[in-house]
């Protein structure tokens, strides 16, 4: 027998006010999957991670977590998931050890089990030897990893984690990938995942759901959604002269090796196969069509191509345009409440 | 049981930690005690008093003799003699003088054939307590001549007379314990209690508390437990130093000790659910900050703890009789200055229980389980 879907989603939407949040959103998660949600800030997924983990009632539309319905067994829903909000959550004034203690018997866990799980736990994450210091002599990704270790003494049969890497530094986020990982073949359980990285989307998830202004625009393994998208490469061309963009893009959509040419700016986005080999006959064509080029690069394709592919801009733009709300983040919703 | 131990614990390890907060907790309610004990009602000295003879008689120079001796004695004013009747009126009026006496030329001559003898006396009734003071001082200077005077000129209603003798310095000091006490309470139950709520809040830490499996009941009692612990504590041990700074004596020893306790502890306890009820939903520490000034003189002022009650007008009184201070400052002085045992307290007891549930049922109600 196959074993229940640890998340089911059907039809989820919430709306403030006039704004849609979350918007008609459906999507299943088996029991030992990781599941990634890819969006730019503003997308909707602390409010969906919000309605899953019972925290914000859905407007409409339904969620069974684990065993239950989220707004009908809040509370036995609470019991079998561990939650990293995106913001901060550990507290300040307390220890690490005592952070994690303090959670364990929130949660009922026996004095012996607890502290057994909680050594277990802090080895795994690096920070025994930091134990017993207060957590406001710790650094951003220490705090982090204590978090996301205090979520897990009491065995949850889900793991949500809300951009368990912003505003982390590259090498502490590449600890955190490198923890879950390990975490992830040690114990078999569901995680859900939110991200705007998309680095870090395709590093973990089995499965990511590319998620828009509250919709689900794709939702595959990163590999499928890439595969989708023609070629296997991306050849950017700046060209200098813009105002013969249009011949040169004609010229070069006729190689055989090229599927797609997207101008952006004077910039020419051209889909290749195999684009590090076809590179110089590329630009030949491009200098026969009395293009001068100026700047070139070769990147593989990534989720990122996929979000820009659908949505025809890109994360990273996105990201620019809400580097304020960016900054506090989790804060721009406590001050719309 | 074991899920609001560990909320407890957590709240009491967090204040242990802040000893700055602790430090406050604990001096800020002396030094009111301090301040109030020394700015209220101090004795008061050198007000300049004016003094115009037109008399110069037998009389007058016996009533002017009184006065002198309290300059004297209590020094609780100086005379400066004028012989200008207009420029001593003038003197109160431009705020030169608190008072002046003007004692009319016939004085000693109708003293002699007993008649009414009157003298003026002009008061300064903006400052009440100069003016109460300068007139019962007065009043027994005129006394011991055997004759009245009249005070001319003095509105009637705006001062009022306090009967200065009675109290001595210490005696007022003791009077201020049951409210330094009350005010410790009221100043722990601002920095414990629903407060740790709202600051978790304002940095985003509650989310993991809504997160875990607590329930209202269990975040809403924690909290209101761990502050009982740490409030019940600073008010004990500001009212022992209040006892040893006033030198009250405990005359029935353990069974006072154990009734000031109880009702530390229930005035506590309705301070707690109260705030809560007041601020459960606060979003930033700033609004707990602005309501803890404005609480602590809607509650302080009208509690009976430095006026009493019976002074008050009739809405005022009205609030008194909803106000848990106003209970508690009865209770606290009752035990205190009359040695009232646990059964004359008891409705005041049964008042902060009754409030107490009321609140707590309101601030579980209310209390949002959600974002
Ligand atoms: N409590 C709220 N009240 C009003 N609008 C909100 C609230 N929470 C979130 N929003 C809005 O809903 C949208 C989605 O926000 P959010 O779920 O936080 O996005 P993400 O986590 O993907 O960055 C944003 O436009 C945000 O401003
Ligand atoms: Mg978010």
């Amino acid at each position: 027998m196959q074993k229940p879907n640890a998340i089911e989603v059907s039809g989820l939407t919430k709306k403030f006010g006039d704004l849609t949040a979350v918007d008609n959103v459906s999507f299943n998660v088996s029991s030992d999957e990781f599941f990634g949600f890819l969006g730019p800030n503003g997308a909707g997924k602390t409010t969906l991670i919000r309605m899953l983990t019972t925290l914000l009632k859905p407007t409409s539309g339904r969620a069974v977590v684990s065993c239950c319905d989220v707004s009908e067994e809040p509370k036995k829903v609470r019991e079998r998931i561990g939650v990293v909000p995106q913001a901060m959550t550990s507290d300040l004034d307390l220890t690490g050890f005592e952070n994690m203690d303090l959670y364990g018997r929130f949660y009922s866990i026996p004095n012996r089990e607890r502290k057994e799980k909680i050594k277990y736990l802090l080895d795994l994450v690096g920070l025994t030897a930091r134990q017993n210091d207060l957590v406001a002599t710790f650094s951003g990704g220490m705090r982090r990893r204590l978090e996301i270790a205090r979520v897990l003494v009491h065995s949850p049969s889900i793991l949500f984690l809300d951009e368990p890497t912003i505003g982390l530094d590259p090498q502490s986020r590449r600890v955190v990938w490198d923890f879950l990982e390990k975490f992830r073949k040690e114990d078999s359980m569901a995680i859900f995942l939110s991200t705007h990285y998309m680095e870090e989307a395709e590093a973990l998830c089995d499965r990511v759901a590319i998620i828009d202004n509250g919709k689900i625009i794709a939702l595959d393994s990163p590999n499928v959604l890439k595969s989708q998208l023609p070629g296997n490469d991306i050849i950017s061309l700046t060209i200098s002269d813009d105002s013969r963009l249009e011949e040169i893009q004609n010229a070069i959509n006729s190689i055989s090796f090229v599927h797609k040419v997207k101008p952006d700016g004077q910039t020419l986005r051209v889909y290749v196969d195999n684009g590090a080999l076809n590179l110089t006959a590329l630009l030949e064509r491009v200098k026969e069509a009395g293009g001068v080029v100026t700047s070139v690069s070769i990147h593989e394709l990534s989720l990122e191509d996929v979000f820009i592919h659908y949505t025809g801009k890109s994360i990273r733009e996105e990201e620019a345009k809400k580097v304020n709300f960016f900054i506090g983040a989790g804060i721009p919703q406590k001050l719309g409440r | 049981m074991i899920k609001l131990f560990a909320v407890i614990e957590r709240d009491i390890k967090k204040f242990r930690r802040n000893p700055v907060v602790v430090m406050m907790s604990l001096l800020m309610p002396i030094v009111y005690l301090i301040i109030l004990g020394n700015s209220f009602q101090g004795k008061l000295k050198d007000l300049p008093f004016a003094v115009v003879d037109n008399d110069s008689g037998v009389y007058s120079g016996r009533l002017i003799d009184n006065l002198r001796a309290v300059e004297a004695g209590a020094k609780t004013f100086s005379l400066i003699f004028l012989t200008d009747q207009k420029a001593a009126v003038d003197g109160v009026r431009d705020g030169i003088y608190k008072a002046a006496l003007i004692i009319p030329p016939d004085y000693t001559k109708r003293v002699k054939l007993k008649k009414q003898a009157e003298a003026g006396l002009f008061l300064d009734n903006t400052d009440t307590v100069s003016a109460a003071n300068i007139r019962a001082l007065v009043k027994s200077a005129t006394g011991s001549i055997r004759e009245e005077y009249v005070p001319i000129r003095e509105k009637p209603g705006d001062s009022y007379i306090r009967e200065i003798d009675l109290y001595s310095m210490v005696d007022y000091y003791q009077t201020l314990v049951p409210g330094v006490v009350i005010m410790s309470i009221f100043l722990g139950t601002m920095t414990a209690g629903v407060f740790n709520l709202v600051m978790d809040r304002f940095l985003g830490i509650d989310e993991s508390y809504l997160l875990s499996p607590l329930s209202k009941t269990e975040i809403v009692s924690g909290l209101v437990i761990s502050g009982l612990i740490i409030t019940t504590i600073i008010a004990v041990f500001v009212f022992i130093a209040s006892m040893l700074i006033t030198g009250i004596p405990l005359t029935s020893g353990i069974e006072q000790g154990f009734s000031i306790f109880i009702i530390i502890v229930l005035t506590t306890l309705a301070l707690l659910s109260l705030m809560f009820v007041i601020l459960g939903r606060a979003g930033h520490p700033r609004i707990v900050g602005i309501f803890s000034g404005f609480l602590n003189v809607i509650f302080f002022f009208p509690s009976g703890a430095i006026y009493p009650i019976e002074s008050f007008p009739g809405w005022l009184r009205a609030f008194a009789k909803i106000n848990p201070e106003a209970y508690a400052v009865h209770a606290l002085k009752s035990v205190l200055f009359k040695g009232a045992g646990l059964g004359v307290i008891l409705s005041d007891l049964i008042f902060l229980i009754i409030f107490t549930n009321v609140m707590m049922v309101i601030a579980i109600l209310t209390f949002k389980r959600n974002m």
